[in-house]
């Protein structure tokens, strides 16, 4: 088995650090203060190819496989300060853009991919709702068949990019005898669509340069051809999402986790305290350990979940496992970076406390710690 | 080969009791006994079972069918294969 980048990946990925660190960092501190989401900064992410890496080259994209994309997610993880808008880049393009890419008709690629490759438009994926979360299909929204092709209903709740969305992929209730099973349907809905509100920002703990809301959708009337992946077959369009949205962010979120530990490396071996380095104490120097060897460890499960997104027919255990590893362990480390800082890790100034407040959504989004529990427990056969 | 020797129901039945049935007869699974309405196959089944099925019999399920019309039966999943099979 050989575990080597090939060399395309390594330079995609430096070049990917690169740029994070030099365009996207810059100013993260203020973004975050400002919950403020930054429109130039992803159109710049656009013109560095980021924003469609999976997509075919006709559609704007550069056609990268699932492993690739995962290797430059690190690399945009370990390289950019800026949390917020590394989830925001994650959450367009593998909850929006991939499955575009996969169901879409060839007229839904045509009209959508190029706007959303290349930084032009934000996509979005609306599944959650005020009262439907980890259960999220008892949803209430709903779509009726009318005329002239759909008529939508209900409210979205905790939509990541939502506020500054141009493209939603929106999930309904279409036959609610059928439930998860043919009665849940995507559609695409576009900003400014008559009856579809976006909602303002909400203030959140962490990630806060990544606008997240409410959307609401009044008697929305779409066309037939704004259904993606068929009648009935949102379940299918859902999961297809969440095994890259489990595996590709969580691929940036291993290299946000290098980020902060490499912090945590750099002040264990600068402040002194007791006469000598703090990285010299063990309860220092084994924390610091651990979570090396953790980071390693969720990294070899998202690119293995990648690698099995290219080359298997349903890779959901794999995602699962790799999100539930990534998310605890980007947690445990932000957490014990910032003990490391010690009474400095505290302060807004270092900044290491961000990477905290950002940390603790990662158990949250893209389906609960509990939810990937039980999704692994039951692929164990339990 | 004709549908009572191309092994497609056997297989799936297989699967089916290994899967969500431990424990269950293998002639309490029929090729009736109702899979999702009858609470055998929930969301997190039916994702496993369709991974199976795209697997072992190299077919692909759009996401539109797999649904309660093609899945709730081992019939009806014979029938959904054989129908790919054919193609």
């Amino acid at each position: 088995m050989d575990f080597s980048l090939t060399p395309e990946q390594a330079a995609m990925r430096e070049q990917m650090v690169r740029f994070a660190r030099e365009r996207l960092s810059p100013g993260a501190a203020a973004r975050d203060r400002e919950h403020r989401f930054d429109k130039d900064l992803w159109r710049e992410c656009g013109v560095m190819g980021l924003l469609g890496m999976p997509v075919d080259e006709s559609w704007g994209g550069s056609g990268c496989d699932a492993l690739t994309c995962a290797v430059v997610l690190d690399g945009l993880g370990l390289g950019c300060a800026d949390g917020g808008l590394v989830f925001s880049v994650c959450a367009h393009l593998l909850s929006c853009v991939v499955p575009i890419a996969r169901f879409g008709t060839e007229a839904q690629k045509s009209l959508y991919l190029p706007g959303l490759c290349d930084g032009t438009q934000v996509g979005v994926h609306a599944m959650s709702e005020p009262d439907s979360g980890s259960d999220a299909f008892a949803m209430r929204t709903g779509a009726t068949r009318v005329a002239e092709g759909w008529r939508l209903t209900g409210t979205k709740m905790f939509i990541s990019n939502g506020p500054v969305a141009d493209v939603v992929i929106v999930f309904a209730m279409t036959d609610r005898t059928k439930g998860f099973h043919g009665g849940v349907t995507a559609f695409l809905v576009t900003r400014g669509t008559l009856g579809f509100t976006q909602g303002p920002a909400i203030e959140k703990m962490g990630l806060r340069s990544a606008p997240l809301g409410e959307l609401v959708f009044e008697d929305v009337l779409v066309p037939d051809s704004a259904v993606l992946g068929g009648v009935g077959g949102g379940a299918g369009v859902f999961t297809h999402a969440m095994d890259w949205e489990r595996t590709c962010l969580f691929a940036s979120q291993v290299g946000q986790a290098e980020r902060l530990l490499k912090l945590g490396i750099q002040y264990a071996r600068t402040r002194q305290q007791f006469g000598q380095a703090i990285g010299k104490f063990q309860g220092v120097s084994h924390r610091l350990a651990d979570l090396k060897v953790e980071i390693e460890a969720a990294r070899l499960l998202v690119y293995q979940a990648a690698w099995r997104l290219d080359h298997t027919r349903n890779a959901s255990l794999d995602a699962a496992m790799a999100k539930l590893a990534t998310s605890e362990t980007l947690l445990r480390t932000a957490l014990g970076v910032v003990q490391v800082f010690g009474g400095y890790g505290y302060m807004v100034d270092y900044e290491v406390e961000r990477g905290l407040r950002d940390a603790v959504g990662s158990t949250i989004y893209s389906g609960t710690s509990e939810m990937q529990r039980n999704i692994i427990a039951r692929w164990i056969g339990l | 080969m004709t549908e009572a020797t191309d092994g497609i129901e056997a297989a799936v039945k297989e699967y089916i009791l290994a899967e969500f049935l431990p424990g269950t007869r293998p002639t309490e699974l029929t090729a009736s006994t109702p899979l999702v309405t009858g609470g055998v196959l929930d969301s997190l089944a039916t994702v496993q079972l369709v991974g199976f099925l795209e697997n072992r019999f190299q077919i692909e399920i759009a996401p539109h069918e797999a649904s309660i019309d093609n899945l709730d039966s081992l019939t009806l999943i014979a029938d959904l294969i054989r129908g790919k099979q054919a193609r």
